[in-house]
């Protein structure tokens, strides 16, 4: 067997989705290792001698405004598509669940909550859903749940 | 004459206004030319390619150039571009000159703007004409060399590669497409994933969600500190602007233009790379080095003509090769396929109406940007103090129109937008970079197509290594990159320990 035996290849043309992904899929592991070897080791080692936090957990956490966003943001998708079939290609859920979601996010990110700023944000949670519906919905007629 | 029928009144106002939003988007730190596009994208389903060109060009200019609005005034700056622009620009604003600082920074991005728009005009037909003789060899090759620039130029080599082949790989998830000569299997999923999945992700919702609710997140855990209050703007003080002070400049404007085009046709090369080695570079051919630094005209407008240089330069590989030079210009690939146009060596040649119209598009872009700059700059200074509880809730639901709209209604593609959104967000903590991944993204399901063809026709192995000249000399540029890295990687070591032991 020669050497330029070595290199040959037949791809079976059933077996050519695998193909790729298969060599991809190598390569990420293989790399994956040598990270975890490289990297993730030395952090493990000073993380357990106490020289530093999880790199995933550094510095200050807004829990309430991160997961905040996060649980309205599900909510959110989650109303879209039922109002939206109430009202069928109007683009009219869209309209109705996000004025509630602005709003809401809006007063989560809120630090001082006056009359001023509170006022501010409905009027933006009002205009800013309706200014975007209206141009896209009706005026250029993009297709919005 | 063709061209000109193209250019209606619609289309200037359309660059006019992306110029505006963009320049918006950019003064507002936190916010990138990036997201700008990918929150503006909605509006281009409705226009034509030109007008829809239009837009997004405005948007990158305006987008780019706005960020040195934040840094000269207040420290921060807007985009990650401008990081130099607040070595000078912002100590020459403590002594009263904030208004000659943005105007020396708007002219220089004008001149950048307009420089690298002409080597863009003059560069991109003679690479694409080269790389239309490219074969499936070479097209791989080039792809796996933009990889490895990408992964070289990022924080950590490793790091950097793995990034890029996790985009490759996500990328693969779907049908191995007949019209690309496949065999129209599914692949990387289970039977249960298909009916949402045998599409693949889409490309837009994908990175709308890297660029728009992972930057949002980012700012959520951080709990959407308003880091403009209580900060005053004090414009107008002390000497005033005029054009005298680019006098000694001329050098330090081309030089700092060709590094900013240049640097932009690396791909994935981010911004801040271009003005850092533009500024360094001022720095040491300075006559005065030790006073950069302090507030002195010559740091801005290193900085500013070397980050619009660019917005040219990075169009290069974009329309002559097909791969994106930086993560906006990705976005525009976006763009580019929702209008059913392939962007790549034969673009050019086949779109001479678009190629013209987006040239007239993207000087004019630039000039607007200039005129809104100079002129209304205390105005556009203002939207810097823009709270972001007002701003972030809407950025949200433009994203989820710019997903949900894309296929014409799909919900999985909202979802995809939180899914990516979350990645992103999360790969940040771990060390993964995000603009690998998405050249990565981008570029492999096209990786896949001329790999496994090549072998196919082939094979062997060997056939990317003897192909042709080219393909050696592609080679040599894979390893001169990664050699690159390395060299780096050693020099950086080296000065830690010796700041270690000093």
């Amino acid at each position: 067997m020669g050497l330029s035996d070595l290199f040959e290849v037949r791809i079976v043309f059933d077996e050519s989705h695998l193909f790729f992904p298969r060599i991809i899929q190598g390569l990420l592991l293989a790399m994956a290792l040598v990270i975890v070897v490289v990297r993730g080791i030395p952090t493990l080692r000073a993380v357990w001698a106490g020289h530093r936090t999880w790199p995933v957990m550094d510095g200050p956490f807004d829990h309430l405004r991160f997961f905040g966003t996060l649980g309205l943001t599900v909510a959110y998708f989650l109303l879209m598509p039922p109002v939206g079939e109430m009202v069928p290609n109007t683009g009219l859920g869209f309209l109705i669940v996000s004025i509630p979601y602005m709003a809401a996010l809006s007063v989560l990110y809120l630090h001082r909550r006056d009359r001023r700023t509170l006022l501010l944000a409905m009027a933006n949670a009002l205009i800013a859903p309706v200014a975007v519906w209206y141009l896209l919905a009706r005026l250029l007629n993009v297709t919005l749940p | 004459m063709d061209v000109l029928s193209a250019l209606d009144p619609l289309f200037f106002v359309l660059i006019s206004a992306g110029a505006a939003i963009g320049i918006v988007f950019g003064a507002i730190p936190g916010m990138t030319a990036t997201m700008a596009i990918a929150v503006c994208l909605p509006l281009t389903y409705a226009l034509d390619l030109n007008h829809g060109l239009a837009l997004l060009l405005g948007l990158y200019v305006g987008g780019i150039s706005g960020g040195l609005v934040p840094a000269i005034l207040l420290n921060i700056p807007g985009t990650p571009s401008s990081i130099t622009t607040t070595f000078d620009g912002y100590p020459m604003c403590q002594r009263g000159e904030g208004e000659r600082a943005l105007k020396i920074g708007v002219v220089s991005s004008l001149f950048g703007g307009l420089f690298s728009a002409a080597v863009l005009f003059l560069f991109a037909p003679v690479l694409s004409d080269f790389a239309i003789k490219f074969s499936y060899v070479e097209k791989f090759l080039i792809i796996f060399l933009a990889l490895t620039v990408i992964a070289s130029l990022s924080r950590n080599l490793l790091m950097g590669l793995f990034s890029g082949l996790i985009g490759v790989w996500l990328a693969l998830i779907g049908t191995y497409d007949v019209s690309v000569g496949g065999n129209g299997d599914t692949r990387l999923m289970t039977e249960a994933m298909e009916p949402y999945l045998s599409e693949g992700f889409s490309l837009l919702p994908v990175l709308i969600g890297l660029f728009g609710v992972a930057a949002i997140l980012k700012e959520a855990e951080q709990g959407i500190r308003e880091n403009t209050e209580g900060m005053r703007i004090t414009l107008e003080k002390g000497a005033r602007f005029s054009l005298g002070v680019f006098r000694n400049q001329g050098v330090n404007l081309v030089r700092s233009g060709v590094i900013g085009t240049f640097i932009g046709m690396l791909p994935g090369v981010g911004g801040s790379a271009a003005s850092v080695l533009s500024y360094t570079q001022q720095k040491n051919f300075s006559k005065a080095p030790e006073k950069m630094g302090t507030g002195v005209p010559e740091g801005v407008v290193a900085s500013e003509s070397a980050n619009n240089g660019l917005t040219g330069g990075a169009l290069v590989p974009l329309l002559s090769l097909g791969i994106p030079g930086d993560s906006t210009t990705a976005v525009m690939i976006g763009a580019f396929t929702l209008q059913g146009v392939q962007v790549g060596p034969l673009f050019i040649g086949e779109n001479l109406e678009t190629w013209n119209t987006m040239m007239v598009a993207l000087v004019f872009a630039n000039l607007v940007m200039f005129a809104i700059m100079f002129f209304a700059i205390k105005y556009v200074a203002r939207v810097v103090m823009v709270p972001k509880y007002l701003l972030y809730p809407i950025i949200m639901i433009m994203c989820v129109v710019g997903a949900y709209a894309i296929n014409y209604g799909v919900m999985f593609d909202v979802w995809t937008l939180l899914l990516f959104g979350l990645g992103g967000y999360l790969a940040g903590k771990v060390g993964i970079e995000i603009a690998p991944l998405v050249i990565g993204f981008i570029l492999g399901g096209q990786a896949e197509v001329y790999f496994v063809k090549s072998l196919e026709s082939f094979g062997t192995y060997t056939i990317f290594f003897t192909k042709s000249p080219i393909a050696m000399v592609l080679w040599g540029l894979i390893v001169l990159s990664i050699a690159f890295s390395v060299y780096n990687l050693v020099k950086a070591s080296r000065r830690k320990t010796q700041e270690g032991g000093a």
